[in-house]
């Protein structure tokens, strides 16, 4: 208690003995957490080790178990937080969503919460309103028209809405901003400006807790960095000069991880899946063969057509023209169709990018999630069969590590990570022939992703043709044999050979880094 | 900042301890059991304390043959309605005026039109089925409001039912006919038995067979459900059939039984069936609807009223009980499922 008073002076943000118990389940165990004045820490640690059990807690969403402390400036805030002692405490958050209102304007976004009304006629002063916005767009040096839909944004504008609002009621020499998870929208070039905005922001006396599953922009931006494991601090303000990436992992698993290297191509000479004419979204005419074994990357900048291609190819998406041919049948993809059925007879596996909307029922158990494709086509009409469903599920979960190993567990109650794992395990059980992913590997810590990888790879061996569309350069060059990249709706690049990650993301972005040069050059 | 310094050293050297035992799971179990029984043990004191109050009028077999032999109409009622809710649609409101309709066509043909039995019963079957496909046309297809189509078709319904009955009771059916639902079977009739078969039967789809995990998963989400070849609109659509056929049938037996029909107590079913359906997600399986749940849930609102009128608690009882219920009942079952989601 005397340190944690010591402390008070010197510490923008003190957290001590921060525990939180969801029922039995231990979230945090006497968390430590101090940020200085002035510093850009960093907070990484695997989904599900409690970043944000942590972040709800700073922001009062959640009330932590008894005999914790936070302090801002040495101020002492009552627990659980209220809304108002944190703003005026000077702390704001960018959440991981940005938590903006999509068919609402930027500066009504901004605003939320903090309309002025005039004195008399209660109603909103826009012209004030709209100038404070614009404002702190100049300070943020993003000028944006205020008037604007955020839905029509670019997503580094959308960021930069979050942002500005978070900012809003900074004042120069202190606070703190707290960025969860919210680089992940933004693209390479965006992302070097993000960091900019933060040293700027830095510059001016405010602090920074930057939490975020990119370690590398943690190594390479960071001034310290605690890192949590299963609930507890395992380092806690470590000095981030002399820490890799590889150093950060081993902390943040408790083991070494075997990189990822490139492995042999599994592609064979068979093509498994052919699609014809194309055409969703922006994508126009795109035709493509993928080989048994081999596997396929989809990337491009947001809008570009990559993602709009692989939801018409997994049945997610209606596409106005084109087919796909795969294990001899022909699929008319501009088809309006009940369900995936036909996709599914034709070993067309999809695994979508927003899991719990469109890939796993959260209130329903890991067991019924994971079997579900199959229930009719395994199953009696009269009976399922308790069998080959115990199975399928154990089999599943030994192969991709899920944890809890429990099948009844309801999948909402699982880590992000492991939800992802079921996710894949749903389809890779049905033994397809081409597999659809969609951001196989977003938003799961680092070793979720391995597992991730090493079971994609293990079913390009066993002959399972692959697609996968993503913005991760990093997974794309451990895993593609080759990449379409994707501009304006027509495959603008195809890289082959030795995929690596530069390479991807020059492709990607090196005509959009180029405009964005001219533009603000 | 060197004292800070230190202090971390001191943090991070310290190993995490370990993972404590996966009590977690174990200890969810047993809440788990606990919340599944808390009705039925409430259910076995209100007979214990109705015993105590009343012992020479409640504790008595006729009066546990009251309970059990009156609550038919109820049993196919609210089977019914768990047909749409298992699949996520909130709320059949016509379940109740579809019953009332099939009540109200068969003895209008029989004793007004000097039909059979049989064809009539049929053609009330026929009819209510035929309301089924019209709500499912207009929520699955057409993609209108659950609410909207079935408070517009029940009250349609309703009036419609007033009309062929010329506002009357209808009654007179042969006696004979009774013998379907009243022969006595082990001290009860045999309607109670057709509940019991149909509740059972209802649990054996949810559990078992592939179209009731289907609907599970399309009550739990139509996305992930589509995506993952589930006929999503085919199972919606046979929901609503489902439960206006099964409202028919439920009507032919609760006719035969009472031996016509007062189509102005249709409405009177709509919260006793609403209470019951969302007091069994208190019940078996927490915070989920189903049969067995809703079955039980059926027979404690019951007891709880007869209780009541027993003590001598007028009319008014029924009302207050079942709203109240209904209340408390939604209450625990989203505090439950809060609990485990």
């Amino acid at each position: 208690m005397t340190g944690f008073q010591a402390d008070l002076a010197q510490q923008r943000l003190e957290v001590a003995h921060l525990s939180k118990a969801f029922g039995p389940t231990r979230a945090l165990r006497d968390v430590r957490l101090q940020v200085a004045p002035g510093e850009l820490h960093g907070l990484v640690g695997q989904n599900g080790c409690g970043k944000s059990t942590l972040v709800k807690i700073l922001t009062g969403v959640y009330t932590p178990d008894p005999g914790a402390d936070i302090a801002v400036d040495g101020r002492r805030l009552a627990l659980p937080i209220r809304p108002m002692d944190q703003r005026q405490a000077g702390v704001a958050v960018v959440h991981q969503n940005l938590g903006l209102v999509d068919d609402r304007t930027v500066w009504e976004n901004v605003r939320l919460g903090r309309y002025q009304a005039g004195r008399v006629s209660r109603r909103i002063n826009r012209r004030e309103e709209q100038r404070a916005v614009e404002d702190v767009l100049a300070r943020l040096g993003r000028p944006l028209d205020v008037r604007q839909p955020v839905a029509e944004l670019s997503a580094e504008d959308r960021a930069a809405v979050a942002i500005a609002r978070a900012m809003q009621d900074h004042q120069p020499g202190g606070g703190l901003i707290i960025f969860d998870e919210s680089t992940r929208a933004l693209g390479r070039a965006a992302r070097s400006r993000f960091f900019e905005l933060i040293r700027s922001l830095i510059d001016g006396g405010a602090s920074v807790l930057l939490i975020s599953h990119q370690l590398e922009e943690i190594v390479e931006a960071t001034d310290r960095v605690t890192v949590l494991r299963d609930g507890a601090v395992v380092e806690g303000g470590l000095t981030t000069s002399g820490v890799d990436e590889a150093a950060l992992t081993r902390m943040m698993l408790g083991r070494h991880l075997v990189t990822h290297g490139r492995v042999d191509s599994h592609a064979r000479d068979s093509v498994v899946a052919s699609v014809r004419g194309l055409a969703a979204g922006p994508v126009t005419g795109l035709d493509l063969d993928v080989k048994r074994g081999e596997i396929v990357g989809l990337t491009g900048l947001i809008g570009s057509g990559f993602q709009e291609a692989a939801e018409a190819l997994g049945g997610a998406r209606r596409a106005s023209a084109g087919r796909l041919t795969a294990d001899g049948r022909v699929i008319a993809l501009d088809r309006r169709r009940g369900s995936t059925e036909e996709f599914i007879a034709a070993g067309v596996a999809f695994v979508p990018e927003r899991r719990l909307d469109q890939g796993l029922a959260a209130g329903l158990s890991l067991a019924d999630n994971l079997t579900l494709p199959r229930v009719r086509r395994r199953g009696g009409r009269l009976r399922i069969g308790a069998g080959w469903q115990a199975e399928e599920t154990a089999a599943m979960i030994t192969k991709l590590d899920i944890r809890p190993p429990h099948p009844d567990a309801p999948v909402g109650t699982l880590s992000g990570g492991n939800q992802q794992k079921v996710l894949l395990a749903k389809w890779l059980a049905g033994a397809p022939n081409l597999l659809v992913l969609h951001e196989p590997t977003q938003a799961v810590d680092v070793g979720a992703r391995h597992g991730l990888i090493d079971a994609i790879r293990e079913a390009a061996r066993d002959g399972c043709a692959v697609l996968i569309a993503s913005v991760d350069a990093a997974d794309l060059a451990v895993l593609c044999d080759r990449v379409l990249v994707f501009r304006d709706g027509l495959v603008a690049a195809e890289l082959t050979g030795d995929l690596d990650q530069d390479g991807i993301v020059h492709a990607t972005f090196g005509v959009a880094a180029a405009d964005e040069a001219e533009r603000t050059g | 900042m060197d004292a800070a310094r230190q202090d971390d050293r001191a943090v991070s050297t310290r190993t995490p301890e370990p993972d404590p035992p996966r009590r977690s799971w174990l200890g969810g179990r047993a809440r788990h059991y606990a919340a599944s029984y808390a009705v039925i043990a409430v259910w076995l004191a209100m007979i214990a304390v109705y015993a105590a109050a009343e012992p020479g009028l409640f504790f008595r077999v006729p009066t546990f043959q009251t309970i059990f032999s009156s609550q038919q109409p109820l049993v196919f009622m609210a089977m019914a309605l768990l047909c749409t809710i298992t699949v996520g649609e909130f709320v059949d409101l016509s379940v109740p005026a579809v019953f009332g309709t099939s009540a109200t066509i068969l003895p209008v043909l029989v004793v007004n039109h000097h039909w059979g039995v049989w064809p009539a019963s049929l053609v009330a079957v026929l009819a209510a089925t035929a309301v089924g496909v019209v709500n499912g046309v207009l929520v699955v297809v057409a993609g209108v409001n659950t609410i909207v189509v079935t408070l517009g078709m029940g009250t349609l319904l309703e009036g419609i039912s007033l009309w062929m009955s010329d506002l009357n009771t209808i009654s007179g059916l042969p006696a004979s006919f009774g013998k379907i639902a009243l022969t006595p079977v082990g001290g009860l009739p045999i309607s109670f038995y057709y509940g019991v078969i149909l509740v059972a039967g209802f649990a054996y789809l949810m559990a078992f067979t592939p179209l009731g995990r289907h609907m599970r998963f399309v009550g739990a989400s139509r996305e992930v459900s589509r995506l993952s070849g589930v006929r999503v609109n085919r199972i919606r659509f046979g929901s609503f059939v489902a439960a206006a056929a099964l409202s028919g049938v439920g009507a032919v037996i609760a006719v035969a039984a009472l031996g016509g029909y007062n189509p102005t107590t249709s409405d009177s079913y709509l919260l006793p069936v609403f209470a019951a359906v969302f007091l069994g997600t208190a019940i078996i399986e927490p915070g989920r609807f189903n049969p067995v749940g809703t079955f039980i849930g059926i027979y404690f609102l019951e007891t709880g009223i007869l209780g009541l009128q027993l003590l001598g608690l007028q009319a008014w009882v029924s009302p207050v009980f079942y709203g109240g219920v209904l209340v408390v009942a939604v209450t625990l079952s989203t505090l439950l499922r809060r609990r485990t989601a």
